[in-house]
């Protein structure tokens, strides 16, 4: 009897309006506090500390305390879901008056539930083409992998990805594949290199040595890189050390050893996405209106071979007007050397289609409620 | 007089007032001025009258449409002409406003002798400020002081004032017939010259005079701030040149653009004082124009009267005379004073909406498309709304706030007009006619409204202060009012801002990115929610609506200006920096009016049973 005393109570509150008031009104707090912290800390991190986060944290400055400030967007948004669905089967009653709320209502749900996978789902990454080049990868915005590559057979070579995260969290990483483990002995999400004064470095292999590392904080604006940067030092089984090398995207010299007759190749770099199609820039344009340098449009004309899905045709990408394919979809992002180069957002979002049924929902169940009452008070004028 | 033919007349009365200043004769001159400032050019992309260029230009070079000079208004045609074609009496012209105390130091100006100098004055700084303007663009926007802002935007005033003085020929360098004359006479025996094999020095000299005039063509050719010369038959719509080019141009010799000849004889006879050869080679450019490019020809001079007609100066006047009439229909409680205020809110309104449709019309885009057309949008939309909600209550609440809010928006937009033209080309995204109906059309109407129901909420609180009798039914009123428009507010917020979020997912591959100005849209959305939530659930009644309402005008004009200024910080110059004061000033006395609301009951001027 205790217990369902204490779940009616938590059913109560869940479903009472007073949480509703009480998480808009945190939910402006929230949005009002990530649009002002976008100054100093760029979009993407204001959002990640204040809107996808659960707790919004605070560090005083110089200490590595981490105290809890405020409820998160993530915490927020979801205890504001919660209490729509109780307070929908406990509140409202089934009746065409009440028809449009619940429509309403489910449309928002909807519209949450889409922006929690979104948050979850997406995958952003570019690809940037030349015209007449083709490419079949993508490349991440931020995150790196260290790639080890086994170049011997000249037509194709075999890739191994190790992604940023196992570099900061493991202390070793091994394949069957590979007759070696890597070693990591650093990683730095972003620093700067210089020649000379890396005498106590450990590297002594590859362009990397005598070079020093000066770890910076990561980068926060939109559309800045960091360089990482890995120290990795390949070992064979027996414990023998065939160098330690220091990897970096901000390094073009490529880096490698002869082992055993094959030859391989270590890299940092943007992590790439592999996809089963590909994709040739044949034509990029840059209009811009008469007389001026008011760009009008940017397109891009792509030829899209996918052999699985038969595919084998042209696309013309441009402003407003996306490819999609293959769960993909590619937008005209950018463009470079010269209007020859153009770089197009690839973005992988399962997601994308509920906020337009949201969007249909509300807007049919907002007109609803909204005539019903209009209906009812101008009866009530009327009589 | 009956009711009805009041209003009928106040009605007619107003709009023939409002179109007065379309219709009327221009002025009496000698020179054509009128005729001169419907020529089609073509300046930043798209086609439009000498007059708007020239008012564009002198309110970024002055912030006024006019300049004073010997104490008579210039019009805006008039200084272009004098800039184009006797710089000399131009650069006396006190044209350009310098506030800034630092950068009138570095020109040796004092303060005390006003703000508005000539270009003569100014000219003897002019390497330094070109200097010092290079330095100050190295530093990235934000991180500006005031004084750089300041040099940078003098800067550019004077470039396109030098271009404008370069525009039809070289800033105040002799005859241009004289030259074009010349230009064709040595062509044949120029090239003649190039082509021998063993040039004489006579040859040279030929040779070396040509490549002097081409050389002046082309910086002339860089410099033209717009293209006056429309294409020839056969050529491309876009194909519109300047003087400098079609001089530069290989065919510019022997096949010359007809309308270079006109332009340099109406140059040499504005220098002359002859009005009747400016006339006349004028007419013979109108002529050719008409004949060859009918539809530029069309649409400039729709666009001059347009801007001789300034509907919204009209329209911001009816406003503001409706306001008073709808508050000397309160102070005389006669209803033909309130029924005339109605006619005339609604000349008001009827002379916005022709506004509002010639500026769409004429730029051939959604009503709303940049800052300026969101102003006189936001404007109309609100006024729409509150004139159709004064049918259900006729108290004269709501067209008090659609007078308020059409004056205040039309106002805005005024100011918003000096930062360039109104009518500008859409950048790649958004040229979108569709998003920009929908989406931007949906989301401006949500601020309308959450205006509407905010100014329906002063009018509650001011009412409680007032001498009135006591009137519940009146304050009950606009509370269902207000409530109405609350829920009409959360609708097209709602929507709009989803489309925005449709169309973010179209044009960049992310349906929301928190990005500061989705944030302002998302901030309307919750605050209406709340707003309607805490009424429902009885949280709060009449008073706590109303004050809840006040405060959504803050939440709109952040959303609507605010973000606009985020990371601008308060060194930015010109319009926004003024704004940031205005804005401030805008949100502190709203605060004021809530905290007025909330005083109990015993502050109140009209007695009340219930809170």
């Amino acid at each position: 009897m205790r217990r369902n005393d204490a779940v009616s109570r938590l059913v109560d509150l869940l479903s009472s309006l007073k949480l509703t008031l009480l998480c808009l009104t945190l939910l402006i707090v929230l949005v009002v506090a990530c649009t002002l912290a976008q100054v100093n800390l760029g979009i993407h991190l204001a959002v990640e500390r204040y809107i996808r986060s659960f707790i919004v944290w605070w560090s005083p400055e110089g200490s590595a305390l981490r105290l809890p400030l405020f409820p998160g967007g993530g915490l927020v948004g979801g205890v504001l879901l919660l209490n729509l669905v109780f307070a929908q089967f406990r509140k409202l009653e089934w009746s065409w008056r009440k028809g449009g709320l619940w429509i309403v209502h489910v449309g928002l749900a909807l519209l949450f539930i889409g922006e929690f996978a979104t948050a979850l789902m997406q995958v952003e990454s570019n690809i940037a083409i030349e015209e007449g080049q083709t490419k079949s990868y993508s490349e991440d915005y931020r995150l790196m992998e260290a790639v080890v590559v086994d170049e011997t057979n000249k037509e194709f070579n075999e890739e191994f990805g190790i992604p940023d995260s196992l570099l900061m969290s493991r202390r070793e990483i091994s394949d069957p594949g590979l007759p070696f483990k890597l070693v990591v002995r650093a990683y730095h999400e972003n620093a700067m290199l210089s020649r000379g004064g890396g005498a106590s470095s450990p590297v002594n292999a590859g362009v990397g040595v005598g070079m020093s590392i000066q770890p910076r904080h990561p980068v926060t604006a939109d559309g800045e890189q960091n360089s990482s940067v890995a120290v990795v030092e390949p070992v064979l089984p027996d414990g023998k050390s065939l160098g330690v090398y220091l990897l970096s995207n901000a390094l073009g010299a490529p880096q490698g050893f002869i082992h055993e007759g094959r030859s391989w190749k270590l890299a940092l770099r943007l992590r790439q996405y592999r996809h089963p199609f590909s994709l040739t820039l044949k034509d990029f344009r840059h209009d811009r209106y008469p007389g001026t340098n008011i760009p009008k449009n940017f397109s891009s004309l792509v030829r899209l071979k996918d052999p699985a899905a038969g595919d084998d045709r042209d696309v013309l990408i441009y402003m407003n007007s996306p490819l999609r394919h293959g769960g993909l979809t590619f937008y005209q992002a950018s463009f470079g050397k010269n209007d020859t180069l153009s770089v197009l957002q690839v973005v992988r979002n399962p997601a994308w289609t509920l906020p337009y049924v949201s969007c249909l929902l509300v807007s049919l169940g907002l007109l609803w409620h909204f005539g019903v009452m209009l209906k009812k008070s101008l009866a009530a004028r009327a009589a | 007089m009956s009711p009805r033919r009041l209003q009928t007349a106040v009605f007619l009365g107003a709009l023939a007032l409002a179109a007065w200043p379309g219709l009327s004769p221009a002025p009496k001159a000698d020179y054509d001025f009128e005729t001169f400032s419907r020529l089609p050019v073509l300046e930043g992309g798209r086609v439009k009258p000498i007059d708007s260029f020239a008012r564009n230009s002198l309110l970024a070079i002055r912030s006024k449409q006019t300049v004073l000079v010997d104490g008579k208004s210039l019009p805006a045609t008039r200084w272009l002409l004098d800039a184009a074609f006797k710089p000399e009496a131009a650069d006396t012209y006190p044209a350009f406003v310098v506030d800034d105390p630092e950068v009138l130091g570095l020109i040796g100006l004092a303060q005390d002798k006003g703000r508005y100098f000539a270009y003569w004055q100014i000219e003897p700084k002019r390497d330094e400020i070109q200097t010092q303007a290079a330095a100050a663009d190295q530093v990235e926007s934000a991180r500006r002081s005031r004084f750089q802002s300041a040099l940078l935007h003098l800067h550019g005033r004077l470039t396109l004032y030098e271009r404008v003085k370069n525009t039809f020929m070289l800033s105040g360098q002799g005859d241009p017939v004289q030259e074009l004359a010349a230009f064709s006479a040595l062509l044949p025996t120029a090239l003649k010259a190039f082509h021998s094999k063993n040039p004489t020095n006579k040859d040279r000299v030929v040779m070396k005079a040509l490549s002097d005039m081409l050389q002046r063509f082309n910086f002339l050719a860089q410099a033209a701030a717009f293209k006056a010369l429309p294409p020839k038959a056969g050529a491309p719509d876009d194909a519109w040149t300047s003087t400098g080019e079609a001089m530069a141009n290989p065919t510019g010799g022997h096949d010359p653009h007809p309308s270079l000849a006109s332009f340099a004889l109406m140059g040499r006879a504005y220098r002359a004082g002859d009005a009747p050869a400016f006339n006349a080679a004028l007419q013979e450019h109108v002529a050719w124009t008409a004949k060859i490019r009918p539809d530029a020809a069309r649409s400039a001079r729709v666009e001059a009267l347009f801007n001789k007609a300034s509907p919204f100066i009209s329209g911001m006047a009816l406003y503001i005379l409706a306001l008073l009439l709808v508050f000397a229909g309160w102070a005389t409680r006669r209803a033909d004073v309130a029924a005339a205020a109605r006619a005339l809110a609604w000349a008001a309104f009827s002379v916005h909406t022709a506004g509002l449709l010639a500026h769409s019309v004429l730029q051939g885009r959604p009503p709303v498309t940049n800052l300026y057309s969101s102003a006189v949008f936001v404007g109309w939309a609100a006024a729409l709304l509150g004139l159709v909600a004064e049918r259900l209550h006729r108290r004269g609440f709501a067209v008090a706030g659609a007078c308020a809010i059409g004056f205040s928006t039309l106002l805005i937009a005024h100011h918003l007009k000096s930062t360039g033209d109104t009518m500008e080309m859409m950048r790649a995204v958004l040229d979108s006619n569709f998003w920009l109906a929908t989406h931007v059309v949906t989301i401006t109407i949500g601020y309308s409204s959450t205006y509407l129901a905010g100014m329906l909420g002063i009018a509650w609180v001011v009412r409680r202060h007032l001498p009135l009798k006591p009137d519940l039914e009146a304050s009950k009123a606009l509370a269902s009012l207000a409530y109405g428009v609350i829920a009409f507010s959360l609708l097209f917020s709602f929507v709009g801002t989803v489309l925005g979020g449709i169309w973010a997912d179209q044009s960049w591959g992310r349906f929301w990115g928190w990005d500061p100005k989705e944030n302002g849209a998302l901030l309307i959305v919750l605050w209406n929610a709340l707003i309607l939530h805490a009424r429902w659930g009885g949280f709060v009644r009449e008073r706590g609506l109303m004050i809840m309402a006040i405060f959504g005008n803050i939440i709109v004009s952040l959303s609507w200006f605010g973000v606009n200024m985020l990371g601008i910080g308060l060194h930015s110059y010109g319009f926004m920096d003024k704004a940031f004061v205005w804005l401030s000033a805008f949100c502190a006395l709203q605060l004021a009016l809530m905290g007025l609301g909330m005083l109990p009951a015993r502050f109140w001027k009209e007695p009340r049973t219930n809170p």
